[in-house]
């Protein structure tokens, strides 16, 4: 190792416990206990430098190591302390002399790596973990997480750190990567820094400035960043070994550092550096003989003496206590030259009383002449910058001439300094010259390097060579390979992350083992594990958890491959999950199979739940002749059933039906001598509709609505005798499935009459009409005829999956506009006397009747059915009828009409 | 009030995740962890296997029944990345299989018919897909919204074609034939999508939840000016959004649960909300006139609640 020129200090205190074999170490808030926690052993020591052995030790045997160790930072919560083993970490206090567990916190699926306290929420505090989740957790509601912080990486989280000004930041390390979150938002990262190389050891937030903190790292720098202005880092450290851990000083300037030496064994591994000066440490504190497993910063409660003590304790088990007087922090602290923002920002002060102290920017630029500055730069510009040989300074000129070798590469820099540098906005002018061996993407990259660097610094009317050429050196070392792709590495974790497919499948949800589910008809479908399976012990403690990975573990995070690995190793599954307690409690061995397979599923019929009933949609009768019976009727039909409401409703009904005649309803006069009705019906039925009785909204809607108000002779269900579904009537000759789409089919053949294969189409077109022209007229304002019309669609909708096709069709002629198009074949009809095309029984123009019954030689005007050869056709009833026994056509054209109709449909179908 | 018609076995060797009855109320499909979806009559409380249809290479986590008028169709999905469409044409076969995610299929779910044969799926890999059919070609074309939700997506549902129209007041609230879907995720939040000419665009994100949300369900419209959505969450709550005009949306929490919940689905009309979870309980909630939410499936309530958690 490089003989390092700096001061050396040695230990103010050591203690040796050879025994402890303890992997973490932690000082408490008044500064005088230390916890060292290990697999064996919990200990205990005060740090009264009088006394050497006032260790407790407290045993415990557990299989796994403590991989952290945290008292609690808050006064409030002073007597906490946090010890993560394996996934779970337990709170204890020493209230009672020994150790107490206050809280277990379980949540992880992998072993905890590293816990912090809030420092200003006594309750708060946060756990990172492998399987790459980040816990906060709050000790008054310790049962789970109240937020989780999920990384979509395939590296686990390492180290976690709450910011220590604002406390609303936290950042997280995964391998080389930095996550910054706010725990205000905890959905997604609010920041992506790709700091390292190599894994991150160690996050330091600065205890001053909000946005500053420092990452140690196995690639051996630590680095400054601005979580602000985060895409480089502002300094690094350079150092030949890993570093473990970098901590800031509580007050004063400095950092520490700890160095894992390569072989293990080494001095100077911990390192005093002053903030401002990253070449070479302030101090070094020599004593340790081994690796220094963790360190702390003694909290200073006697405000009489500013000292600050280090406690470190090491592999080779002894605990030391080192001290930072103030002539060291002195040295910490930047000259007075050299200022920078965030060294003004720090000032001496006592630990628990840090306050950040602004200077004023516009006094400082005052006091910077530019161009007495460029002689100053240069007199106090760091002439051993590794690669860099400074060839020409001339400040009288203001010109500088660099040379600059690294990475095989050599560059022959030329800086002009304009006369009013270092002033906002005005960079030095940088020229490579002729024989520099970097070719042209190169050189402009490195230019827009020196150029970015120069900006960031005049903005601030700072000197800014020093940077740039710092920055140069590390540009021109990452060129290596294609700099493109670590740009874009760089710019895109999130990118990166999505590359790789199977990340995702960390994130799978835990499967269902139970659900409920509704379907259109009133069927409700449940689902789920028998009481006996229940996950007994595990409710205790834990939640149900959130992800597959939870039972499938050991595959998060290195399923490769295009392929998933399926969590098909069936002793692993999510069976065998819930299975485990089945077995405990049911000595007979069962297989466990058969155990699995017992989930049952219940299909319950919950139509009484819904305020919808068929049966009552099968009796309702809707005969518009006579509104009385209709009423008297169906309010005989809801006696029947145990909904007083919907009796009272018909009984309304009937009072509102009684009070005018017949005649009112089918001219549209119905209110006109009472307008209170109305109201009372508008409130009725939207009563039923927002509770979702759209069965009783319905019918009271067609009741009164005057739409269809010519007396058909068979409207009650009672005498209607069809029974031919609309999608099933035999004169399809095709599956209407198959016509059902999008597009629907004009025939213009020379089809003469009409066809219609829409229900309720051709019965409804006059009154259609009518209604158009009488809409003012009618019971209902045309606004809620919208509002009724879609009740009346979503109540057919319900009749339709019933199967009650008659009721549906009832229904739905009483829909204010028609019924969406007729999807499938539609005949038109074209006149024969004026060859217009209509749609309806008669001629638009001519007013004659367009199609005669072939057999009764009636003008039809409902449902008809047309030969698709010879065009004779006449009333379905009818044509049914004679087609039952014959095949020939009733007009006598010698067409057989059913084989020659088949044949045109499927000519049609092969087009 | 609720009566039990029929309780089967469906002899899965392992997990079932989720079932659905057809839209007659005829048919149940079963999916499960040993991979295989099944197909039971269970017309007038029968139950007969009428089809165990293998495919899926992986656990299956969700079935859905597409409207008739299609034919009988049953879509699900999988562990194993794959969607595949069944379509019963005298034998149960596969109509068409979707394998462009990289992560497992978890929800999947079909349009209102009214817009054609649809298919929406949320996957782990964070994207929503939306597989359209041409009925006439009987080809499929998809879309994908990547990145739907950061981590995963767990769940999609439609928003029903009988959109509100104008309603008591005049205030009009026309949203035409504009497709939406509402997905959950686990970025905890719930997102509408709306298409927008050939894309897919986000139209809110509603947050409320504090963990991952497991399943959101679109409330069928009779045609009242407002929708709703519930959605759950790992955080053990059911949150109810309300909203008049598709883009504010007001959150109301249903209730905290004990443990995560997985489940809500819609009554027909919209009026009552069923919720299960991980304590593999199922309860039914109903808003009542005070718009507060009560549970009428309560063990101490009505004999027939009672029933139902026993048969539970």
């Amino acid at each position: 190792m490089k003989e390092l020129n700096c001061i050396k200090r040695h230990n103010h205190s050591i203690w040796e416990h050879r025994d402890l074999q303890a992997t973490a170490m932690s000082v408490d808030w008044t500064g005088q206990w230390v916890l060292r926690a290990g697999r064996r052993h919990l200990a205990l020591q005060k740090l009264d430098e009088n006394e050497d052995s006032s260790l407790k030790k407290y045993h415990r045997n557990s299989k796994y190591d403590v991989s952290a160790a945290e008292w609690a930072i808050c006064e409030n919560s002073q007597e906490y302390c946090a010890i993560a083993t394996s996934q779970l970490i337990e709170v204890v206090t020493w209230s009672s002399g020994d150790p107490t567990l206050i809280y277990s916190l379980r949540a992880h699926t992998r072993m905890v790596t590293d816990i912090d306290w809030h420092s200003k929420e006594p309750h708060l505090l946060a756990s990172c973990s492998i399987d790459t989740f980040t816990h906060l957790w709050d000790l008054r509601d310790p049962r789970k997480p109240i937020l989780s912080l999920s990384a979509v990486c395939m590296s686990g989280a390492t180290q976690v750190g709450f910011n220590r000004v604002s406390g609303n930041l936290l950042a997280t390390a995964h391998d080389g990567d930095l996550r910054i979150w706010d725990i205000r938002k905890g959905s997604c990262p609010q920041q992506y820094i790709t700091a390292h190389l190599a894994r991150i050891h160690g996050i330091n937030w600065s205890h001053n400035h909000e946005h500053y903190l420092t990452t140690a790292s196995q690639d051996g720098t630590v680095k400054y960043f601005d979580v602000n202005n985060s895409r480089r880092a502002e300094k690094i450290i350079t150092v030949s070994s890993p570093v473990w851990r970098a901590r800031y000083t509580p007050a004063g300037n400095g950092l520490i550092t700890v160095v894992v030496p390569h072989l293990g064994r080494g001095e100077n591994s911990l390192l005093l550096w002053n903030n401002n000066k990253q070449t070479e440490p302030v101090c070094s504190f020599e004593g340790h003989t081994d690796v220094i497993l963790d360190f702390a910063w003694r909290p200073n409660r006697d405000s009489s003496s500013t000292d600050i003590e280090l406690i470190t304790w090491s592999r080779d088990q002894t605990l030391r206590l080192w001290k930072i007087d103030e002539s060291l922090l002195r040295l910490c602290d930047p000259p007075q030259q050299e200022t920078e923002d965030e060294a003004a920002d720090m000032q001496l002060g006592s630990w628990s009383t840090v306050k950040t102290v602004r200077k004023n920017p516009s006094s400082k630029s005052l006091t910077e002449q530019p161009s007495c500055s460029l002689q100053h730069e240069f007199s106090l510009l760091n002439t051993n910058i590794s690669h860099i040989d400074f060839e020409v300074l001339d400040p009288i000129k203001r010109h500088a001439l660099v040379k600059v070798s690294a990475n095989g590469h050599m560059i022959v820099l030329e800086i002009n300094f304009p006369s009013n540098y270092p002033s906002p906005n005005v960079p030095p002018e940088f020229i490579f010259c002729e024989n520099s061996s970097i070719n042209d993407s190169l050189s402009i990259s490195l230019l827009k390097v020196l150029k970015t660097h120069a900006l960031q610094r005049v903005k601030k009317g700072r000197t800014c060579m020093e940077q740039c050429l710092r920055a140069l050196v590390t540009a021109l070392k990452r060129s290596t390979g294609g700099g493109d792709k670590t740009q874009l590495r760089l710019q895109s974790p999130r990118l990166e992350g999505a590359l790789s497919g199977t990340l995702h499948d960390a994130c799978i949800p835990f499967p269902k083992t139970s659900g409920a589910k509704f379907n259109t008809s009133g069927l409700f479908v449940t689902f789920s594990q028998p009481l006996n399976t229940k996950r007994i012990s595990l409710r205790r403690q834990n939640i149900t958890p959130r992800a597959l990975s939870a039972i499938s573990g050991g595959y998060l995070g290195n399923v490769m491959g295009s392929q998933p690995v399926l969590y098909a190793h069936r002793d692993t599954s999510t069976s065998a999950f819930y299975i485990q307690d089945r077995h405990r409690k049911n000595f007979r061995s069962r297989s466990s199979q058969r155990a699995s397979s017992n989930a049952v599923i219940n299909v319950y019929d919950v139509t009484k739940l819904l305020n919808i009933s068929k049966t009552l949609s099968e009796q309702y009768i809707l005969d518009k002749t006579n509104i009385v019976r209709t009423c008297r009727h169906n309010k005989a039909v809801a006696e029947t059933t145990d909904r007083p409401e919907l009796i009272q409703a018909w009984n309304l009904a009937e009072m509102i039906a009684s009070s005018c005649t017949p005649e009112d309803i089918v001219y549209g006069n119905l209110f006109q001598t009472n307008p209170f009705q109305r109201h009372l019906l508008n409130s009725l039925i939207t009563h039923f509709a927002k509770h979702g009785d759209i069965q009783t909204a319905v019918m009271l809607c067609c009741t009164f609505d005057k739409f269809c108000s010519k007396p058909e002779p068979h409207q009650g269900y009672g005498h209607n005798s069809v029974s031919i579904s609309p999608a099933h009537s035999p004169y399809h000759t095709i599956n209407p499935v198959e016509f059902s789409n999008d597009h629907s089919w004009n025939l213009a053949m020379q089809v003469k009459q009409l066809r219609s294969n829409s229900w309720s189409d051709s019965l409804d077109w006059t009154e259609l009409k009518q209604l158009n022209n009488e809409i003012n007229r009618s019971t209902f304002k045309k606004c809620q005829k919208n509002l009724f019309d879609s009740f009346i669609k979503a109540y057919a909708e319900v009749l339709f999956s019933w199967g009650l096709l008659p009721a549906r069709a009832m229904v739905l002629k009483h829909l204010s506009s028609p019924s969406d198009a007729v999807k499938g074949v539609e005949f038109p009809i074209e006149c024969v006397f004026c060859n217009r095309v209509n749609k309806g029984p008669s001629c638009s123009n001519c007013k004659r009747l367009l199609l005669r019954c072939t057999i009764c030689r009636i003008p039809v005007k409902g449902a008809a059915n047309a030969c698709l050869n010879c065009g004779h056709g006449g009333h379905t009833e009818h044509l049914k009828k004679w087609f039952e026994t014959r095949d020939m056509c009733a007009a006598g054209c010698q067409c057989r009409c059913l084989d020659e109709s088949q044949h045109v449909l499927n000519d049609l179908l092969q087009l | 009030m609720v009566t039990l018609l029929n309780t089967i076995d469906t002899g899965h060797e392992d997990m079932i995740h989720g079932a659905e009855v057809d839209y007659y109320g005829l048919r149940l499909a079963t999916c499960s962890s040993d991979n295989s979806v099944k197909i039971f009559d269970i017309k007038n409380g029968s139950q007969t296997l009428v089809a165990d249809l293998k495919g899926h290479g992986g656990p299956v986590w969700q079935v859905a029944w597409a409207h008739p008028k299609y034919g009988n169709i049953l879509a699900s999905c999988s562990y194993d990345r794959k969607v595949i469409i069944w379509k019963e044409s005298g034998d149960w076969v596969k109509l068409y299989e979707y394998g462009n995610h990289d992560s497992s299929v978890n929800s999947v779910a079909w349009a209102p018919a009214d817009y054609g044969l649809i298919l929406a799926c949320g996957s782990s890999d964070g994207s929503i897909s939306i597989l359209t059919c041409n009925v006439e070609f009987g080809t499929w074309d998809s879309k994908k919204i990547s990145n739907a939700h950061t981590i995963g997506c767990n769940a999609v549902s439609w928003c029903p074609s009988t959109v509100p129209e104008p309603g008591f007041d005049q205030k009009t609230i026309r949203s035409g034939n504009i497709k939406r879907i509402a997905s959950g995720g686990c970025d905890n939040c719930v997102k509408i999508w709306k298409e927008d000419q050939d894309r897919w665009v986000e139209e809110s994100r509603l947050e409320a939840h504090s963990d991952w949300v497991r399943d959101v369900a679109w409330a069928p419209s009779i045609g009242l000016p407002r929708s709703q959505i519930a959605s759950c969450s790992q955080d053990r709550r059911v949150i109810i959004w309300n909203s008049e005009d598709l883009t504010t949306w007001t959150p109301l929490i249903l209730h905290t649960f004990d443990d995560v919940v997985w489940n809500v689905s819609w009554s027909l009309t919209g009026n009552i909300l069923a919720v299960s979870g991980g304590d593999n309980k199922v309860s039914l909630w109903k808003e009542n006139n005070e718009n507060q939410w009560t549970c009428i499936s309560d063990d101490s309530n009505a004999s027939s609640g009672a029933s139902e958690q026993r048969a539970l």
